[in-house]
């Protein structure tokens, strides 16, 4: 395991020295993000006005300022560009290069992925963590921050993380079948955007659906480690999600395996 | 070595009708059609050999390269490289080779030289002082120290495939992939990756598969070549082999004060040359005259034509590779 790492961690070195090289790419890509989530803090905060209540659907007003904010730190965090990365290598070519070195082809990517990542999350995660609780904090007059569910937040957000590379690697492999993924992944982020629970709470969603899209591996992406993180979930709720989470995760691994032994076969190399 | 047996790969190919319609037609119901890019080849190489696998573009050179490598699954045959198979167990395989393709690159795009060479000693498990020597080693043969810590993007191009071939024999591999190595390159660099691929294989043995556009490249690095056209294997042998296959056709230039000299000669009736034999040619107040010399000697030839016509300059051509494989892939080759 110790000498698997050592491969692997210039990996991690590299995808680190690659944002910092396009630190202005990086910045503009983070404020458009932050600048969605205020939209979206507004159109909610419309919702609450023009509904007269403090309340909606089981939701405080402040509860709703907390879910936006979490759920996108949480899509931060899980976040997972293997789709496009594979679709990219695969149309210009270039997984060929990949391909001659004596390693794992998702366990590279992993790992650089990571390595963008600790940029990223270094920055945002202690502002915007303290921001939503000193919001909290004045809004209500007590401090609702907890420790353990803070950490058991961390944990969730591990596996989502995982649920979500390993789906992003499973549907990046139908670039070995489509050739290229541009328009497929637009649609994926649309769908998994909705079905995540990142635009809407799956709280507010009607019965039948709610049902169905709590079991399905998107609600552990975003929904799992943000009601976590509120305290939304009793203690066996807590444990349960967390199971659902990691067998989901389970799932796309296997299937990213079971997947990849298929696609090989039928890899073409364009461009020479 | 190396045993490639009845290889053979194919694609699917999408044909697109021309036009709007044909665009449109396309993207609801395209039309597909397989394409066989390597049909059933097979050869053989043996340790410490370098062999030139030429052919021109589109002739599947890079596909067959693709399956050694382990990259492309073949669609029927097999091959073995060091008694491994390329496609059934990759990460081992690949441990023992090294692979440039000239117009890709395996280097770490955005990071200093070094950083990638770094990242290479911990995939291949080099240790420290076996990376120093092999550091030291590839520095003096393919001159890397003036820009080992640039970063990658920044590079020339000859810098970039000194560094590239550098990266792919970092570990020492028993077998060498090149695919186009010296392409784009100018005389200076291409000489000195010529002479790195030379001590390289005459130092530690290492068997080297090269591809190439340049026939300099063929003729001071080896002495065996594959020749392949449309997917089919069309000459496998010594270059001299091929010299005296093909090389028998020679080509005299004339300048003549006779306009209608060709007329006048009829080579084809004085010596009964036919077909691939013979290739006359006039423009204007000179011609050319290609022929099978092991038919007719050159010295027939010149002495017909001086005879018969008012000639004021005479070039006699040589019998060079280049030449032979213009016109083998201009023609292709009926019967390999």
């Amino acid at each position: 395991m110790g000498k698997k790492l050592r491969i692997y961690l210039p990996f991690v070195n590299a995808g680190l020295q690659e944002v910092s090289t396009y630190r202005a790419n990086w910045i503009f890509y983070i404020l458009g993000d932050i600048m969605a989530c205020f939209v979206s803090f507004f159109v909610w905060e419309a919702v609450f006005i023009s509904t007269g209540g403090e309340t909606f659907m089981g939701f405080a007003r402040s509860d709703m300022v907390v879910y936006i904010f979490m759920s996108f730190l949480t899509g931060q965090i899980i976040g997972s560009g293997g789709t496009y990365d594979i679709g990219e290598e695969v149309k210009d070519g270039s997984i060929a290069m990949r391909m001659i070195k004596p390693i794992s082809y998702n366990s590279t990517f992993l790992f650089q992925e990571i390595g963008n990542k600790i940029m990223e999350i270094g920055i945002i995660f202690v502002p915007l963590v303290a921001g939503v609780e000193i919001y909290r904090f004045a809004v209500t007059g007590s401090l609702k921050f907890d420790i353990l569910r803070f950490l058991l937040y961390l944990v969730c957000c591990v596996f989502a993380y995982a649920i979500n590379f390993c789906f992003n690697i499973c549907f990046g492999f139908t670039a070995f079948i489509f050739k290229n993924l541009w328009g497929s992944n637009m649609l994926k982020n649309t769908i998994v955007g909705f079905l995540s629970g990142s635009i809407i709470p799956i709280a507010f969603l009607p019965g039948v659906l709610k049902d169905i899209l709590t079991y399905l591996p998107f609600s552990s992406l975003s929904y799992t480690p943000v009601m976590v993180y509120m305290g939304m979930y009793s203690g066996w709720e807590m444990l349960f999600f967390i199971g659902l989470q990691i067998f989901w995760a389970i799932i796309f691994w296997c299937l990213s395996k079971v997947i990849w032994k298929c696609v090989i076969k039928r890899l073409s190399i364009q461009g020479g | 070595m190396i045993y490639v047996e009845n290889l053979r790969k194919e694609f699917k190919k999408t044909i697109k009708e021309p036009g709007i319609k044909g665009s449109l037609k396309s993207f609801f119901k395209p039309k597909k059609e397989i394409i066989a890019a390597v049909k059933d080849i097979s050869f053989e190489v043996n340790e410490g050999e370098i062999l030139g696998f030429i052919g021109p573009n589109g002739a599947g050179k890079s596909t067959v390269i693709k399956m050694l490598t382990g990259i492309l699954s073949p669609t029927s045959g097999s091959c073995s490289i060091n008694g491994k198979n390329p496609q059934k167990d990759r990460k081992q395989y690949v441990k023992e080779i090294g692979v440039v393709f000239g117009q890709r690159t395996q280097l770490w795009w955005d990071l200093p030289l070094t950083e990638t060479y770094t990242v290479l000693k911990e995939i291949y498990e080099v240790d420290d002082s076996r990376f120093k020597k092999r550091m030291e080693f590839l520095n003096e043969v393919l001159e890397l120290d003036g820009f080992i810590k640039s970063p990658v993007r920044t590079l020339s191009l000859g810098q970039r495939m000194r560094a590239d071939i550098a990266a792919s024999l970092l570990h020492s591999p028993k077998v060498l992939f090149l695919d186009e190595p010296t392409i784009g390159l100018d005389v200076v660099v291409k000489d000195s990756i010529r002479k790195a691929i030379a001590k390289i294989n005459a130092e530690e043995n290492t068997t080297v598969i090269l591809t190439t556009h340049d026939l300099e490249d063929i003729e001071t690095l080896s002495k065996r070549i594959v020749m392949i056209d449309k997917g089919s294997k069309v000459f496998d042998g010594k270059i001299a082999d091929l010299k005296e296959k093909y090389g028998q056709m020679r080509e005299l230039a004339f300048v003549s004060s006779d306009e209608n000299a060709l007329d006048i000669l009829s080579y084809a009736e004085k010596f009964g040359l036919e077909g691939d034999d013979l290739f006359a040619e006039s423009d204007g107040a000179s011609f050319k005259v290609r022929f099978n010399s092991s038919i007719v000697p050159v010295s027939d030839m010149l002495s017909y034509t001086l005879s018969k016509i008012n000639v004021k300059d005479i070039n006699v051509k040589d019998a060079d590779i280049e030449e032979i494989i213009r016109r083998l892939y201009k023609e292709g080759v009926q019967n390999g």
